[in-house]
């Protein structure tokens, strides 16, 4: 016998069943089902109805629980019970339980979704969902006075792991509504990942919308406006429904960071009532409002792999490279900082964004030997104060070593610019102060090739002149 | 024998000692007796040891980190683990101007208020608003408009009144915050406020938190200095004390040291003739050897910061005449500055002084220009307050900017309060005057840290009330923090049982709109 018959023969023997009539019994769980499934026509339009409505909807996060543990307490009583006939008697009343506090859940939870304006797949599946499951436990029930009696064991059974089937999907859209779709992959380890969770932007991958501004809004905000749920008729699951906006409007304006609603949202006062995100949830982090509001200023594309002002650590190889970690040098570090002379500071408490080659203290007596002693340090070293010190042109050949070197100061020194070629393997920096030395606009050429170079100071130098139109001098 | 209670609160003291029991008895009383006592008071004693060792302990360390035994002089390193974010700023100036500038006729422009000329404020705008006892007495509060001009300016389009020509230069390089407001209406708590984040003296300045936070960035010099603008007789010269820069609980090495605008910056820096560099370092080993018994004895902090204090003014010896000689400055400093800034004391050299310490590592700087406090006669006293410290302002945030330095530097303006916009006294077409005015002022700030060419914040047509984006004094001195690369909650020291920090009690919020 195929799966097809067997599924046909069983529905007759339950539609015989049911003729057969167990009197009130039976007509009273058809017309549970029949309103059961008069739930499915209820519109779920992203309209918030009367408070009252959501006052107990908001329940149903907390007896939704109750049916799940004791469906799943089920098949363990029914194995047990093999055993000890006492559990199996318990079980019944267990399925029993399981049923009332199931409709009793769902019931709350029409009443949430319908009173809170809920909209959008994921509630609706996992509305299908929980109505799905009660029928299918009313049926368990049914069959299971014949499996008592001895018949169909089978039948029950299959019946029983369909629930458990049910029950699990349902619950992961429930628990995708509270938490967000990406709750279970978030963490999940990069192989898994690529698996379970594929990204959902596919055009443009390297774009800075992709790799900055999608993740923030993925993990903070799409919970309640995404697939799940569209609060305030509003989606920030990808590109086009950012820009499309919500009920209230656009919510991006570009080239207005003041002008855009999201942004103004976000960065109130977090116990203001408009406070973004709502309710409690985990805010945008000062980086992340930063990258938003410096990508909506650049004009808010959906292409471009860079936003003016923004520098992100460990982005390819434009970015700064990621300073490693400088600890197994901090007993050293800390001798230097407790005696007089040149000292290593680190630029915050994060060792990754490493240290300052620090003078001033000594810097009349700071030269190229002194200099050429930190050369060890180089890697850990992004910017390197030198300002007012007796180096030379010499010391550009040490400064060569500094590749994480981001910013140099070495105005007013002896340096005369000849050598400023060796600073082209810097590809790092983007500020150097060069101000009241001897450096002259015709030794400037190979600065051009720095890629990074933004800040070019050269006050009161004999290349100053010429500086305004060489392109290379930008104010902030 | 007559039988007592055998009780300690009877007149006559017995003890059990004196009964007629047996001596055995007795006996084995003695022994319970001070059996019970031993345990009985050495637990207390030990109970009470532990909970001093506690305590000790624990203010111990905080008291170490603060004034630092063992932690190195000024090497801008300690366990506070701070900056706790990479840092915008590594330096800030701040240009105080005491007695507050009336922003009405600066920076907050109303254009409206000139046809409303004598018409009276709405009372509904006043709302509950408490006024100072100079104005709550008038019958009337008649409006008064600007005297100057207001013109647009830069790139960005900035109205800025003609009395700061200078000023208005550089629009496009400056935040202008017009939503400030504090709590308080009278110099003294708002000046405190504005300084300390608290109306009561006794808490530590920005500048000392700064200090002890971050630390010095150059050994030779103090991390935090204060710079006082010689007074101008003729303006209305509101007092301001070292409570204002004062560390507060913090240990007074993280106050702030004034230079003084008159004569030498530093009194009695010079040697005495006759002593040599060599016979003054032997007297301070001497006096330090001494001081570190009287640490070992007494324990007292205070004894480690004054050693540091008798250490720095010797560095400070060779370091402070080369900060204030000016003679290698190139001709282009005195186009840029005027010719003022060659004269000591004037709110010009204290710019200039100010660039220089910025150049020497000098982490916090604070610029005092008294005077603003002009009540009754605005007309006859704010252009001579603009004509002092517009070109200054100008050419300091010009000179860090075109020598790189404003890359890493804030530069800070702003007074305690704002004034009204109603006159106090009378109103003519020559004079009015203006009182003080805590529900919203004008400060600016510009460099690391800020985006500039924003004004933020709205003031109502009278510039009276806030109506979009308020920023508190702490808001505001909780973004200068993290320009600075502090968390302000997270920036705390245990003081009196609390977690004191700059901006507490009340929560305080970064400006997130005027960041870079």
């Amino acid at each position: 016998m195929n799966l097809a018959d067997k599924i046909v023969g069983n529905s007759v023997d339950l539609w015989r069943m049911v003729r057969a009539g167990r009197g009130v019994w039976t007509w009273s769980a058809f017309a549970t089902v029949l309103a059961l499934l008069s739930l499915l026509f209820i519109p779920l339009d992203g309209r918030a109805h009367a408070d009252w409505l959501q006052f107990f909807g908001r329940f149903h996060p907390l007896l939704v629980h109750l049916p799940i543990g004791l469906i799943v307490l089920l098949p363990v009583l029914e194995v047990l019970g093999t055993r000890r006939p006492s559990l199996r008697e318990a079980a019944g009343l267990v399925l029993e339980i399981a049923l009332a506090t199931c409709l009793v859940a769902i019931v709350f939870g029409v009443l949430l979704a319908y009173g809170g304006g809920e909209s959008g797949t994921t509630v609706t599946r996992h509305m299908r969902g929980g109505i799905l499951l009660a029928i299918g436990l009313m049926l368990c029930l049914a069959v299971r006075r014949t499996w008592l009696l001895g018949e169909h064991s089978r039948r029950y059974f299959i019946l029983l792991a369909a629930v458990l089937l049910i029950l699990t999907w349902t619950a992961h859209q429930g628990g995708s509504l509270t938490h967000g779709s990406d709750y279970l992959t978030r963490y999940m380890p990069a192989g898994m990942k690529g698996f379970f969770a594929p990204s959902a932007i596919t055009s443009h991958p390297n774009s800075f919308f992709a790799k900055h501004i999608y993740p923030a809004l993925d993990t903070k905000c799409v919970a309640c406006h995404g697939t799940n749920k569209e609060q305030g008729g509003l989606r920030l699951d990808s590109y086009e429904s950012l820009m499309a906006g919500g009920k209230d409007g656009i919510v991006i304006a570009p080239r207005n960071p003041g002008g855009s609603l999201l942004l103004q949202k976000v960065t109130l006062p977090p116990n203001d009532p408009h406070f973004m995100p709502a309710e409690g949830r985990t805010p945008l982090s000062l980086d992340e409002i930063a990258r938003i509001r410096a990508w909506v200023l650049a004009g808010a594309s959906p292409e471009a792999s860079s936003v003016p002002g923004i520098v992100i650590a460990g982005e390819g190889e434009e970015a700064p490279l990621p300073v490693g970690d400088y600890n197994s040098l901090m007993g050293e570090i800390r001798q230097m900082q407790q005696s007089q002379g040149a000292k290593l500071v680190p630029v915050s408490a994060k060792p990754s964004d490493g240290l300052i080659l620090r003078t001033t203290d000594i810097a009349a007596s700071f030269d190229d030997a002194q200099l050429a002693t930190f050369a060890r340090f180089a890697p850990y070293i992004v910017e390197a104060e030198l300002g007012r010190t007796a180096v030379t042109d010499a010391s550009l050949e040490t400064l060569a070593q500094f590749k994480n070197l981001r910013a140099l100061h070495l105005e007013d020194t002896a340096l005369t610019g000849r050598t400023l070629d060796k600073l082209s393997s810097l590809s790092q920096l983007t500020y150097l102060n060069l101000s009241e030395t001897k450096v002259t606009g015709d030794s400037l050429g190979p600065l051009k090739r720095l890629p990074n170079l933004r800040h070019l100071y050269l006050f009161n130098t004999p290349a100053e002149p010429a500086s305004a139109d060489n392109g290379l001098r930008s104010t902030q | 024998m007559k039988q007592q209670p055998l009780c300690s609160d009877c007149e006559d003291k017995i003890t059990p000692m004196d009964l007629p029991i047996p001596s055995g008895l007795k006996e084995e009383w003695s022994k319970a007796e001070s059996r019970r006592q031993f345990l009985g008071r050495s637990g207390k004693v030990l109970g009470w040891a532990a909970l001093a060792s506690l305590f000790g302990e624990a203010s111990f360390d905080h008291r170490a980190f603060a004034s630092g035994p063992g932690m190195p002089l000024g090497s801008g390193m300690n366990n506070l683990g701070l900056p706790h974010f990479a840092p915008k700023a590594k330096r800030a100036i701040y240009l105080f101007m005491s007695g507050a500038p009336p922003q009405v006729d600066l920076f907050d422009y109303k254009p409206n208020l000139a046809a409303q000329f004598n018409n009276d404020m709405p009372a509904s705008v006043r709302g509950n608003q408490q006024l100072t006892g100079m104005t709550a007495g008038q019958a009337r509060f008649p409006i008064a408009p600007a005297h100057w001009p207001f013109t647009q300016h830069g790139q960005t389009g900035t109205w800025i009144s003609d009395l700061l020509p200078y000023t208005a230069r550089m629009v496009d390089d400056l935040t202008f915050i017009k939503s400030t407001n504090t709590d308080a209406i009278n110099h003294e708590p708002a000046i405190m406020l504005m300084n300390t984040g608290n109306m009561n003296a006794g808490k530590p300045c920005l500048g000392a938190w700064l200090a002890y936070g971050l630390g010095s960035m150059n050994d030779n010099l103090p991390t935090f200095v204060v710079l006082q603008t010689k007074t101008n007789p003729k303006e209305n010269n509101q007092p301001v004390s070292s409570r204002l820069w004062s560390s507060g609980f913090l240990s007074s090495e993280f106050s702030g040291v004034g230079l003084r605008s008159v004569g030498d910056p530093v009194l009695y820096l010079e040697d005495p003739a006759g002593v040599s560099r060599e016979i003054r370092r032997k007297m301070l080993n001497a006096v330090e050897e001494i001081n570190r018994q009287t640490l070992a004895e007494v324990g007292d902090p205070e004894t480690n910061s004054r050693i540091a204090q008798y250490e720095m003014a010797f560095r400070m010896q060779s370091s402070v005449p080369e900060l204030t000689d000016l003679s290698k400055e190139p001709e282009s400093t005195w186009e840029l500055y005027g010719p003022e800034a060659k004269v000591p004391g004037t709110f010009a050299y204290n710019c200039l002084l100010g660039r220089r310490m910025a150049e020497r590592g000098v982490r916090f700087t604070q610029i005092y220009k008294r005077g603003w406090d002009v009540h009754d006669n605005v007309v006859g006293n704010l252009p001579v307050l603009c004509q002092e410290t517009d070109r200054g302002c100008y050419a300091l945030v010009t000179d860090l900017k075109r020598r790189g330095l404003l890359d890493d530097t804030l530069v800070i303006w702003g007074g305690e309060f704002g004034r009204t916009v109603y006159s106090q006294g009378g109103l003519s077409q020559e004079n009015y005057g203006r009182d003080h005015h805590p529900r919203c002022f004008t400060v600016w700030m510009a460099g690391a840290g800020v985006r500039p060419g924003v004004a933020y914040g709205e003031t109502d047509e009278f510039s009276y009330n806030v109506v979009k984006d308020p920023v508190h004094v702490r808001d505001f001195n909780a973004t200068i923090l993290h320009c600075m690369g502090i968390d302000h909650n997270k920036f705390t020291y245990k003081f009196q049982g609390l977690d004191q920090k700059l901006t507490s009690p009340v929560p305080a919020f970064v400006v997130q709109g005027i960041l870079a």
